[in-house]
């Protein structure tokens, strides 16, 4: 199996390292290899945040002296075993990281990065000026190394725990990123509305990355703490935060080895340069300024480009298969809209609407510009919430439900403005359709236990029968932003598919389509419709919404003026109107 | 009591008038390029630095002293070494446009976040190696000799600090809501792209915004200089303390940000007087109430995203 390979060889690479250093014997040496390692775990979980889930931290030095202090405090304070104070440390770590992802529940970008900043400023004076607790400058002595065998841990010992610990770390963190979580935290990255119309819950994801990269740099503050057995302000400072941040963005943001890079070369650079602090300095800020500049993908991403992997092969058609059941079979009333009132200041989309969807139809909600059907559409996911009304999915009201549980519910949707994982390839964008229905939680990820694998494993074969049914099977590996507009549309659309949903609502989904495109949407919307899929979609070509729809609505200003099957409304003389404007009857007979 | 409340009161218009400066910076290139100067704080170090050395050739000093002894600059050698402040930084910050902000502007990522700071650290590490860790005692242009008013002393660069800032936006404020130029700069805001089908030079106008803002970061440097010692590290609590001010206002608007400014100089001033390991913790503690309930700030635009 691929998963147990690498573990065996990333042992033996640390069981390597391990026979390698015991036979260093400068003290000087063993500390380097010592703090690439503590380099090593900071950055392997900020990776976490600002490569995969792409919030900017600037203030991991705050969370480097919580770790740091708590095991300082602990172990000078009480009389708990050095290694409790280090796991208690790592728990109070994570719920610094809890605080420090609070603001980003409400604020994004710039916003969040600065707060990060603050936090670590904070941190910084308060280690700094409330000496009573933590000392100051002069810090606190007599911090209580870990043990073995009763024994405090020897230069040599610590660079195998670090070791160990650095393995074993990359391992569970390879477990959560090349899964669901993984997938999930780049969606996020890429797209937050996107990311919770498929399912994902944004602000748990965040708060996750942010605990992840929260413990790993409290392990690593609490190693050098009770590694030096002494901490005092110098320790936190803003540079610390940069360098933290650089290690990965230098390294390469987003690679599994980049943060493993990053540490071993920054750490070395920082050592010969350890004499003059300006210069150091100095080249951080250089290299923050321009290391994105000339490899955005950083050092890892430089050298994939010379290893660059044969790219896998495409995925073979896994012959003939029968229809793809998606829904339930059935009949009835599958969303009931009541009164449903939106209204934006003075402009108001949507007022006092009322329909309802049949299960296994196809409905089309159609109207002119400006007529608040994407408002609709956004209402029925929760995008937007309605001022008033009620609408009802399965007998369950969705209005001022969160748009992931909404998702949950059974409704899947497709946008306007396509809103791919562009960086994704087609198959990943599909594979988190489903996150939803996968059952795998943070901890049985992280330890990769075989239900997890399997769900894993029944998502992606899943996902490929999708693809099989929008003919996109060979185009599974490629990023999703470099398809043709036409085929995007058709991965959002197995995207959608991938969520379960009983009801899937479509934005427009032939914008942009030529003719002979559009008749192939048609008659690919009808086969999903058979799989037990009810569609409603926002529609321009009338040809197409006339030949397949079996009920249309019409919306025009925020009313509903009509609705029926598609031979009524066509002949209805307020939606020609509505159309057309009022003119002589017998010139709008057309159907646009 | 009253008179301490006063007095916290006025020093802290005073430092809350060099903050207001610093936030509308802010606000001035959040809203003409949706990017923010991560190292504006330096910038406001550099200011204090940069008049700092035009004083020092002045009195014929070299640029590398750290002390001016018993040498008093007077008003003409203050007043230039202002102009020497605001012009230098105003390159710098067309620096930082150019090098640090343009590549990235408007990419996904915020690399941006990353090259402004590296350009911060980059000129922290400059002034560490000319003039090291130490904070320099900068005599201020109009004197050190306390005013008593309402009773209670102020120092005249305070007051000096408070009538610039108050200029400085009132002008700011006519230009942008009466002139061309101002008009230009909200269009841009607004939508570069159509402000450049307009014939707006957009270019120009960021790197108006960039000069701008530097400028205001140094000014305000070169005004607290006085008031707290000019040091390498002035600059980062009050870039951040001036970020938190536009946040509270709102960073999309110039009149808000100046008022979070001065509300958070009051504050800090007030909680220092009960005590001055809270004050900073304090300080942050309302930015994230402010966040939590308004995440746009007090006076800011609700931002909705079309989907």
């Amino acid at each position: 199996m691929k998963l147990s390979k690498h573990f065996l060889g990333a042992t033996l690479f640390a069981l390597a390292l391990i026979g390698v250093t015991s036979f260093l014997g400068n003290d000087y040496y063993l500390r380097i290899v010592f703090m690439m390692c503590v380099y090593y775990l900071c950055a392997a979980g900020m990776n976490v945040l600002v490569g995969y889930a792409g919030q900017k931290s600037l203030g991991q030095a705050g969370l480097f002296a919580a770790g740091a202090y708590a095991v300082a405090l602990l172990t000078t304070r009480t009389e708990i075993s050095p290694w409790l104070a280090l796991v208690l440390a790592a728990v109070i770590s994570a719920v610094c990281g809890v605080l420090i992802a609070l603001p980003s529940l409400r604020v994004k970008g710039p916003y969040l990065a600065m707060v990060t900043l603050a936090f670590g400023i904070v941190v910084e004076k308060l280690v700094g000026e409330w000496t009573d607790v933590f000392g100051g400058a002069q810090g606190i002595y007599g911090i209580k190394a870990l043990t073995w065998n009763d024994q405090p841990l020897t230069p040599l010992q610590w660079v195998w725990l670090g070791i160990v610990l650095c393995a074993v770390t990359h391992l569970l963190l390879r477990n959560l990123l090349q899964g669901r979580f993984g997938r999930a935290l780049l969606s996020l990255q890429a797209d937050e509305i996107a990311s919770s119309s498929v399912g994902v819950r944004v602000y748990r994801a965040k708060v996750i990355a942010f605990v992840v990269a929260a413990v790993t740099c409290g392990i690593a503050g609490a190693l050098v703490a009770q590694q030096n057995q002494y901490i005092n302000s110098d320790f936190i400072t803003f540079h610390l935060s940069i360098f933290i941040l650089l290690l990965v963005l230098f390294g390469g943001a987003g690679s599994q080895y980049g943060p493993l890079v990053g540490a071993v070369i920054l750490t070395i650079i920082d050592a010969s340069l350890a004499r003059w602090p300006s210069a150091q300095h100095f080249l951080y800020g250089f290299l923050l300024l321009f290391a994105l500049y000339f490899m955005p993908g950083g050092v890892a991403g430089l050298l994939s480009k010379w290893f660059r992997k044969p790219t896998s092969a495409p995925e073979a058609s896994s012959a003939a298969q029968g229809l793809t059941r998606i829904g339930p079979q059935g009949e009835g009333e599958l969303l009931v809209a009541q009164g449903v009132t939106k209204n934006f200041g003075g402009v108001k989309p949507a007022q006092n609407v009322s329909f309802k969807l049949q299960r296994g139809h196809i409905h089309a909600l159609i109207g002119p510009n400006g007529a608040g059907k994407s408002t609709m559409i956004n209402m029925l996911t929760g995008l937007l919430d309605p001022t008033e009304g009620s609408i009802k999915f399965l007998g369950e009201e969705v209005s001022n439900r969160p748009v992931h549980s909404i998702c949950r519910m059974g409704i899947g949707r497709t946008f306007q403005n396509l809103r791919l994982f562009a960086d994704l390839s087609v198959l990943d964008n599909v594979m988190l359709g489903r996150h939803t229905r996968m059952t795998n939680g943070f901890f049985a990820t992280l330890f990769a236990i075989p239900s997890a694998r399997k769900q894993e494993a029944a998502t992606r074969a899943r996902a490929l029968q999708l693809l099989d049914l929008v003919d996109l099977l060979h185009l599974a590996h490629q990023p999703a932003g470099s398809l043709p507009y036409g085929l995007q549309r058709r991965v959002e659309l197995a995207r959608a598919l991938a969520t379960e949903p009983q009801l899937l609502l479509l934005d427009e989904p032939a914008a942009g389509l030529n003719p002979q495109e559009t008749a192939e949407l048609g008659a690919l919307l009808v086969r999903i419709g058979k799989c037990g899929v009810t569609i409603l979609m926002v529609e321009h070509h009338m040809d197409l919404v006339m030949s397949i729809s079996d009920h249309v609505i019409v919306l025009d200003y925020g009313i509903k003026i009509a609705e029926g099957k598609p031979a009524e409304v066509q002949a209805n003389p307020r939606v020609v109107e509505a159309y057309l404007g009022v003119d002589e009857p017998e010139q709008a007979t057309a159907s646009t | 009591m009253t008179e301490a409340l006063l007095q916290a009161v006025l020093s802290g218009l005073a430092v809350g008038g060099a903050y207001a400066l610093v936030a509308l910076g802010f606000s001035i290139t959040f809203t003409t390029t949706k990017t923010l100067n991560f190292s504006h704080g330096e910038f406001v170090s550099a200011g204090a630095f940069i008049g700092m050395s035009a004083l020092f050739l002045f009195l014929g000093l070299p640029v590398t002293s750290t002390t001016f002894g018993q040498a008093l600059p007077g008003a003409g050698a203050q007043l230039i070494a202002l102009a020497a402040a605001l012009g230098v930084m105003g390159l710098l910050g067309w620096l930082l446009y150019v090098i640090g902000v343009r590549p990235f502007a408007g990419r996904p990522g915020m690399a941006w976040v990353m090259s402004t700071l590296g350009f911060g650290v980059i000129l922290q590490s400059i002034g560490l190696a000319i003039w090291g860790p130490k904070p320099v005692v900068v005599p201020g242009p109009v004197g050190d000799s306390v005013i008593r008013l309402f009773g209670v002393g102020v120092r005249p660069q305070e007051l000096l600090t408070l009538g610039v800032a108050v200029v400085i936006m009132i002008v700011f404020d006519f230009v942008m809501n009466r002139t061309m130029v101002g008009k230009a700069m909200r269009a841009v805001a607004a939508n570069g792209n159509v402000a450049s089908l307009m014939g707006i030079n957009t270019n120009a106008v960021m790197i108006g915004a960039f000069v701008v803002s530097s400028a205001l970061a140094g000014l305000s440097g070169f005004l607290l200089a006085p008031i707290a010692q000019a040091s390498l590290f002035m600059g980062l609590t009050v870039g951040l303390k001036g970020f938190s001010g536009a946040m509270i206002g709102g960073l999309s608007n110039p009149r808000g940000c100046v008022i979070g400014g001065f509300v958070l100089g009051i504050l800090e001033s007030l909680v220092n007087l009960w005590s001055a390991q809270w004050r900073e913790v304090a300080v942050f503690a309302l930015v994230i109430l402010v966040l939590a309930f308004r995440p746009t700030g007090l006076f800011g635009k609700q931002m909705v995203e079309k989907v």
